[in-house]
């Protein structure tokens, strides 16, 4: 690919990104439900990949996205039918019961680095799901739960709730970039000995993270069920939230807010063209189109996006002052 | 010295479990014992990826899963048993791992860890996908009567078959250790794996010993694909249940300790035979897996921050 | 790199398609990386193209668009939403996954269009997301639910008996996976046999389907239960393992059933699963006794190559034809009269059974309520029960070959 249409092409993604909230905001008006639907569930992976990479900001891996999700669906159904909490309290409920947990675990988990921390953050949903599994009659047990009321059956509700999610995900990340967080977390993965003797309080800030993000994502979970109806251990915990909004955050670019939700809007609307194009084999075509990614664009869209952009800036300078030599 | 007490004291605690376990519940030993040479075998050849070229292969099980059914159809067409096509196929698996290699992990060796597990999860979709796509989700389970063999201890009638997944295990375990540390190749991966620089450093072609051990471990995998089938129904996605218990093994086990893998191996299947055992337990029965990665994970870490 | 250039543009500008006018289309949506949904969807296909060759209906062609659900809720949600609003089909057709169904109610119960759905089969999840008439009457169902599966089976198990003094059965053990699947039909039966003299005990399982291997613990359990009949209820790929590992164990009760979604695609050759029994809806034996399902079969393997394995393929093809007459009866596809028409269905179905909606525990319209039982005869699966479609005697007892 030429230069000039790399950065035509990053230009076209990242002025679609930054139309993004504009877009979000008039599509309700402009188009039917199913772009509607679609976008709901573009949105729920977004905040997903963006909460993962605020974590991955600390230089940490977590593999737990689908349990703090799926704790957030059943938190909100069970908030629903045993508490009998209105909709919109339990999504709120879902996102503390996550946060509690994380609180809890946080303590014994954050203190694991590299492959092990991600392998416990694994082990620590599957237990989850399993615990949830053989709840009995509480959790509903292997079926799950069915949630009869739900918010609204028609209007948009269920799709500004979509994007209240996901802008509680951009906004906090944003925030993470802003604030002292942006330092601590780098700090620790870059060279985490000397950012404790520099005296950053590595600990605090990890627990911070990783109490924000797991609230958003139980969350994102109690708002998805709102659209679902359906909580079920198989379902809820599917390793396909973990392992997309990853993929997705890799693909836009790491350790930024844009790059995952540049990853997410492409790789969602990517697999739904792609399906409704080729109905037998569109998986092939998606795990080869994450290869094909990884391996030229390692540092995703967005890095690739700025490197081509400043290769051109320094051809440009190249050739004016060439005519001088 | 201490260290050797500190073995002789597992070693004692091991006896007393086995035998007290013998006398109460002979057939959670058994089932025990053979569950955990099937983990154990399928887990080995990953542990040797991540122990010399550090990359978590999250392919894994989809190769095991292309070579099951390579053999399964091979062995049909050919009229064949399995265990004939076991060398073929492996050795077909190795060269299809070694082209792999080539075309994308060598270039991802210097990416962050991250992209390495990215891309060889879109490895792992596009091969057992392409599968679906040729051969359907549908299932298939080779008929061979010697899989039923039977032994009796008391009252109780077992099968035996699957010790030889026990065997496998081992063999590939002392096999691997023998290779890394008797053979020119095994040692030069050995020091590639503990240190790539400075093994390039003495002249050790560090790019060609990745690509031998990865198409190596791919081989293997391979071969234990070809003995996964003589047991196990195939179908396209039977690969990545085992490619997590082979990641959770391995990390359990701690990253580059092979034999390691076969005692984590052998806690888990027999902590899991014995819940099954108990009628109302079983349901319980898979949790114990990840309570013991959970466990095991943690109180390394406290004893590696104490020392 | 274009084309995702040109995907953003297709995204952000979807509009629906204007087709003509002079057709009725069947928005259909199934998980098309199962094989037992591509048979489903081949043969609702084929039933379109026989019915628009022989003139289509009320002076229309038919025409069928189906979606890949890819067994995830959202994108079931999404498939409805675009065959609706975009697609603009006038009825709404398959169905496979119980868990994708359930997401999927809210957002058919918004439309309210007349749909028929061939699979789902847990009443947990669906037919208590859909609730009772008339909230649910747009919702015509095919396939039977968990609790009239069993029910089935009892009644049969009980004509067998009384056609075969010899077949004692007193003590049932079942064996189901621990998913949803295998925990439902655990739980109807146990509710089912509560009030009857057979005694009932279960355990679970974990499937080869989502990585188990061992299924010692469960068949140790049956084997101290001593049971006359054991169940098994699991997925094709624990079919041949389950019995590899009886044989070892010697367990061979005297009826040995297995009761998955669909078989193995070589356990026709298996000699371990002869003399099986096995629950389902369709077999090959079916073309004996109707001439349906001999010119369907015929029609099937000319058409795609090869035969069909799944009873989705039938139970699909049906729907089609279904649907057709209702529509040919209501003269069009006005809601009211085409819910009207479809409540006088009769249809000789090339399942072997003639297709009624009748009301079930919830909802008012249910297809099929009668599961066959059928027993593995020299590598076809025979009709034992019900006694109109058998096509073999009952083998009795099971044994294990040597």
């Amino acid at each position: 690919m030429s230069n000039r249409s790399s950065v035509a092409l990053g230009l076209a993604v990242f002025a679609l990104a930054a139309a993004l909230p504009l877009l979000s905001g008039i599509l309700p008006a402009i188009a039917g439900p199913y772009p509607m639907s679609l976008a709901r569930s573009v949105f729920t992976y977004m905040a997903l990949a963006v909460t993962w990479d605020m974590l991955l900001r600390s230089g940490q891996v977590s593999f737990g996205i689908a349990g703090f999700y799926g704790i957030g669906m059943y938190g909100s159904a069970i908030a629903m039918l045993r508490f009998g909490l209105p909709p919109l309290l339990s999504i709120l409920a879902a996102g503390c019961f996550a946060a509690a947990i994380a609180l809890l675990f946080g303590f014994i988990i954050l203190r694991l680095r590299a492959i092990y921390f991600s392998i416990v953050t694994l082990a620590m949903a599957e237990i989850f799901r399993i615990i949830l599994h053989n709840g009995g009659d509480f959790t509903g047990g292997a079926e799950g739960l069915i949630l009869p009321n739900l918010i609204s059956n028609g209007d948009s509700s269920l799709y500004w709730l979509a994007l209240g999610g996901v802008a509680l995900a951009v906004g906090a990340s944003s925030w993470f970039e802003r604030s002292k967080m942006r330092f601590a977390l780098t700090a620790i993965r870059n060279n985490e000995l000397q950012a404790k003797s520099s005296g950053i309080g590595i600990f605090k800030y990890m627990l911070i993270a990783f109490v924000v993000t797991s609230f958003i994502q139980g969350m994102i979970g109690g708002i998805q069920i709102q659209s679902y109806g359906v909580a079920s251990p198989d379902d809820s915990f599917s390793a396909n939230y973990t392992l997309l909004p990853l993929a997705m955050a890799l693909l836009g670019g790491v350790h930024s807010t844009i790059g995952p939700v540049v990853g997410a809007l492409l790789l969602g609307v990517v697999s739904e063209v792609l399906k409704l194009k080729l109905p037998y084999g569109h998986l092939v075509v998606y795990g080869i189109i994450i290869v094909l990614v990884i391996l030229f664009m390692p540092k995703g869209l967005y890095g690739f996006w700025v490197k081509a952009a400043k290769d051109r800036r320094s051809a440009a300078e190249a050739r004016r002052e060439a005519p001088h030599a | 010295m201490v260290v050797k007490r500190a073995v002789m004291y597992w070693l004692a605690f091991g006896l007393v479990v086995g035998v007290a376990l013998l006398m109460w519940k002979p057939m959670v030993l058994v089932y025990g014992i053979q569950s955990a040479g099937l983990y154990a075998a399928v887990a080995i050849p990953m542990a040797l990826v991540l122990g010399i070229v550090h990359i978590v292969n999250l392919s894994h099980g989809e190769f095991m899963m292309v070579a099951a059914y390579a053999t399964y159809f091979g062995a049909r067409w050919l009229k064949i048993d399995p265990y004939v096509a076991l060398v073929p196929v492996a050795l077909v698996m190795s060269i299809f791992g070694f082209i792999v290699y080539r075309l994308t992990i060598r270039r991802a060796l210097k990416s962050p860890e991250l992209n390495q597990l990215i891309l060889t999860f879109g490895l792992g979709i596009a091969l057992s996908q392409t599968v679906n796509l040729i051969f359907t989700s549908q299932s298939w389970k080779m008929y061979l009567d010697y899989v039923s063999a039977s032994a009796t201890i008391g009252e109780y009638d077992f099968g035996i078959y699957d010790f030889v997944f026990v065997a496998a295990a081992i063999l590939l375990a002392l096999g691997l250790r023998l290779f890394l540390t008797r053979t020119r190749m095994g040692k030069a991966a050995l020091a590639v794996g503990q240190n790539p620089r400075g093994a390039a450093i003495v002249g050790i072609d560090v790019d060609r010993t990745y690509a031998f051990v990865f198409a190596l471990s791919v081989g293997l995998v391979g071969a234990l694909g070809a003995m996964f089938l003589t047991k196990q129904a195939i179908f396209p996605g039977v690969g990545g249940p085992y490619t997590m218990k082979s990641f959770c093994l391995v990390a359990v086990a701690g990253v580059g300790n092979i034999t390691g893998i076969l005692w984590a191996s052998l806690a888990l299947g027999l902590a899991e035979a014995l819940m099954n055992s108990f009628r109302d337990l079983r349901d319980w029965s898979s949790i114990i897996f990840f309570i013991i990665i959970f466990a095991t994970i943690l109180v390394r870490s406290i004893k590696e921050r104490k020392a | 790199m274009k084309r995702i250039v040109v995907a953003l543009a297709v995204f952000a500008l979807v509009a629906g398609s204007a087709f003509g006018q002079n057709v009725i289309k069947i928005g259909a949506n199934w998980p098309l990386a199962d094989a037992g949904s591509v048979e489903a969807a081949n043969a609702a296909q084929l039933a379109v193209d026989e019915i628009n060759q022989a003139g289509g209906v009320v002076g229309k062609k038919l025409q069928l668009i189906v979606v890949d659900d890819e067994f995830k809720g959202d994108k079931g949600i999404a498939a409805i939403e675009r065959l609706v609003t975009v697609d603009k089909v006038d009825v709404l057709f398959g169905g496979y996954a119980s868990g994708v169904q359930a997401a999927q109610i809210p957002t058919l119960k918004k439309y309210g269009i007349v749909t028929l759905a061939t699979g789902a089969a847990s009443s947990a999840l669906v037919e208590k997301a859909l609730g009772p008439s008339p909230e649910s009457d747009f919702y015509f169902h095919l396939h039977p639910w968990d609790y009239e599966q069993g029910q089935s089976y009892v009644d049969g198990w009980n004509a067998i008996m009384q056609k075969y003094p010899n077949v004692k059965i007193k003590r049932i053990f079942l064996a189901y996976e621990e998913g949803a699947f295998g925990s439902s039909s655990f739980a109807a039966s146990k509710a089912l046999y509560a009030n009857t003299s057979f005694v009932f005990d279960g355990a679970s399982f974990k499937s080869a389907a989502s990585g188990g291997s061992d299924y010692s613990g469960v068949l140790q359990a049956a084997k101290e239960f001593k049971p006359d009949l054991f169940i098994w209820g699991g997925y094709a790929q624990d079919a041949i393992g389950i019995a590899e590992q009886a044989k070892a164990m010697k367990f061979a009760p005297p009826i040995f059933v297995g009761a998955p979604p669909a078989w193995p695609a070589d356990a026709p050759t298996n000699p371990l699963v002869q003399n099986e029994v096995a629950y389902g809806m369709w077999s090959p034996a079916i073309n004996k006794i109707s001439e349906t399902s001999r010119r369907f079969t015929e029609a099937y393997k000319a058409k795609y190559g090869k035969a069909f394995t799944s009873y989705f393929a039938p139970l699909s093809y049906s729907g089609i034809y279904i649907l057709a007459d209702a529509i040919k009866a209501a003269g069009g596809t006005d809601k009211a009269s085409l819910i009207a028409a479809l409540e006088k269905t009769k249809y000789a179905s090339p399942l072997g059974d003639t297709i009624t909606f009748t009301p079930s525990n919830v909802i008012k319209h249910q297809g099929i309520k009668v599961q066959k039982i059928m027993q593995w005869q020299n590598g076809t699966q025979q009709v034992l029960w019900p006694f109109e479609a058998a096509s073999a005697n009952f083998v009795y007892p099971f044994s294990f070959p040597k």
